[in-house]
């Protein structure tokens, strides 16, 4: 099936926020009653998770005609569990690392405050330090509408996590700033490291990246609540290893569904940027309302105000976040360029300039009419023309170049 | 295997009809509708250069599509 490959990253994105607003749920209930210490809970998690992560991708490489089960139905890419490659190493560590201190912080967090829906849109400050991580990292100079995007779903967020309480803490504020969002933006960045890479020849699939950061996140998870214990005497990874075992069917139940959530975050992030997704799946926080009404009707947190004056801050900041996911998605251009090259110029040469151009996202050589196909995307036609043409002809080996903007496309799923 | 995109001219008016029908072929990897001197750009992915002369056909044969150029990839940076 071809589905435009604009509405393909949304489903994805906006199904892996659904589905994090309903784990967040599930999380807020066994916090409650079940595992209240965040470390035990958090070791537990990944204890779990393997398991359950091991079994769903068990299942997906069942083969069926040829094809896996999986790349039938979660991600083409899929052909089975593999073993991590030697390549993808140095991001499944970063990125284990990140997951395993962003759960131990999410999880103190739900412990703090109980409420998913005053929870969730902290976390989506994030997107901050996404826009200026990608800035550096990928050649990507942000452009004043995405910054005021980003800064339309910071404030939304903030507002939309006030809880109908008027509760506000400190201490989850400072875990927020310095644990959660530091690690997401590790786990994020790695993340789409990974989902970009080739392996055989193929794009990387999200299944295998996913399985293998739950078993990286669990060793790191481990070794924290280990020096914990030890410096404070305490007996989180004893406990640990029995909350896995009295509570494990509703573990794996957050887990199970955790997985799928970060499957199609993953390939979200294979296809738009990293702070465009998370812009996207900022709209959990809209989501993780209606089932913390339910949460409250069934007394697991307490029952909310009806103060008017709370419920209309809380309305202005999901309105914002939802504005913010609006601009970013509008404000995108692609394009083909088309380049031939004079004789006397050595390819590679050529290839190697045109990568480093901004805004440039593939380098294609190919043998034909023209000597290369380049991918470019950028917010506006001025920053092409500024940033992209300019430094085209600036490149001497290139004859000539046709400019080709991309009005609509679909992709295969 | 062997991945190529193929830029198609399509007479005018003909361009939605065209990418219905394209949308239904076996190997495409993506359909990108473009302005400027091409009217789709296809990116396809077979096993071999047979397979590649079987799906250029099969676009070819599309009504309206007027002219085909196919690029073969030789080497790729993505990000």
């Amino acid at each position: 099936m071809k589905i435009r490959r604009k509405y393909l990253f949304y489903t994805l994105a906006f199904a892996s926020a659904i589905i994090a607003a309903g784990v967040a749920t599930i999380d807020a209930v066994i916090s409650s009653f079940y595992i209240p210490n965040a470390l035990v809970f958090s070791f537990s998690c990944f204890l779990v998770g393997t398991i359950i992560s091991l079994l769903i991708i068990l299942i997906f490489s069942i083969p069926i005609n040829g094809k896996s089960l999986g790349s039938k139905i979660i991600d083409p890419s899929f052909k089975r569990l593999r073993l991590v490659r030697k390549e993808e190493l140095k991001y499944h560590i970063p990125a284990g690392i990140g997951n395993a201190i962003l759960t131990i912080g999410y999880l103190s967090l739900l412990s703090i405050l109980g409420d998913p829906s005053t929870v969730l849109p902290f976390s989506q400050i994030v997107i901050l330090y996404l826009v200026l991580i990608e800035s550096i990292t990928e050649k990507n100079i942000p452009t004043l509408s995405e910054i005021q995007s980003s800064v339309i779903v910071m404030f939304g967020a903030m507002l939309g996590s006030i809880s109908l309480t008027g509760f506000i803490n400190l201490e989850s504020l400072a875990i927020v700033f310095l644990v959660i969002n530091p690690a997401w933006v590790l786990f994020s960045i790695y993340q789409r490291k990974l989902k970009t890479m080739k392996i055989d020849r193929r794009p990387n699939d999200a299944l295998n990246i996913r399985f293998w950061n739950v078993v990286f996140a669990c060793l790191f998870t481990a070794i924290v609540v280990f020096i914990y214990d030890f410096i404070m005497d305490t007996g989180h990874f004893l406990g640990g290893i029995t909350a896995s075992i009295e509570h494990f069917e509703w573990v794996a139940l957050t887990m199970g569904i955790t997985f799928f959530s970060y499957v199609f975050y993953i390939r979200a992030l294979g296809i738009g940027k990293a702070s465009v997704t998370q812009a996207v799946r900022a709209s959990t926080i809209l989501f993780a309302i209606p089932f913390s009404l339910v949460l409250s009707y069934f007394n697991v947190i307490p029952p909310f105000s009806t103060d008017p004056v709370m419920i209309l801050i809380k309305m202005i900041g999901t309105i914002l976040v939802i504005l913010g996911i609006v601009s970013f998605a509008l404000t995108l251009i692609k394009a083909y360029v088309f380049i031939s090259v004079k004789p006397g110029y050595p390819i590679e040469e050529t290839m190697q300039k045109l990568w480093k151009i901004g805004g440039v996202t593939r380098v294609t050589v190919t043998a034909g009419y023209y000597d290369f196909i380049v991918k470019i995307r950028t917010r506006t036609l001025v920053k092409g023309y500024e940033k992209i043409i300019r430094k085209l002809e600036e490149i001497e080996a290139i004859k000539e170049y046709k400019w080709e903007s991309v009005l609509k496309e679909w992709e295969n799923i | 295997m062997i991945n190529a995109y193929i830029l198609t001219v399509v007479r005018p008016g003909q361009t939605e009809k065209a990418i219905k029908e394209m949308r239904k072929l076996e190997n495409i990897e993506k359909i990108s509708v473009v302005a400027g001197e091409y009217d789709i750009v296809i990116r396809v992915r077979v096993k071999s250069l047979g397979n590649l002369l079987k799906v250029t056909d099969k676009i070819q044969l599309i009504e309206g599509v007027k002219k085909t150029t196919t690029q073969v990839i030789e080497k790729e940076l993505t990000l």
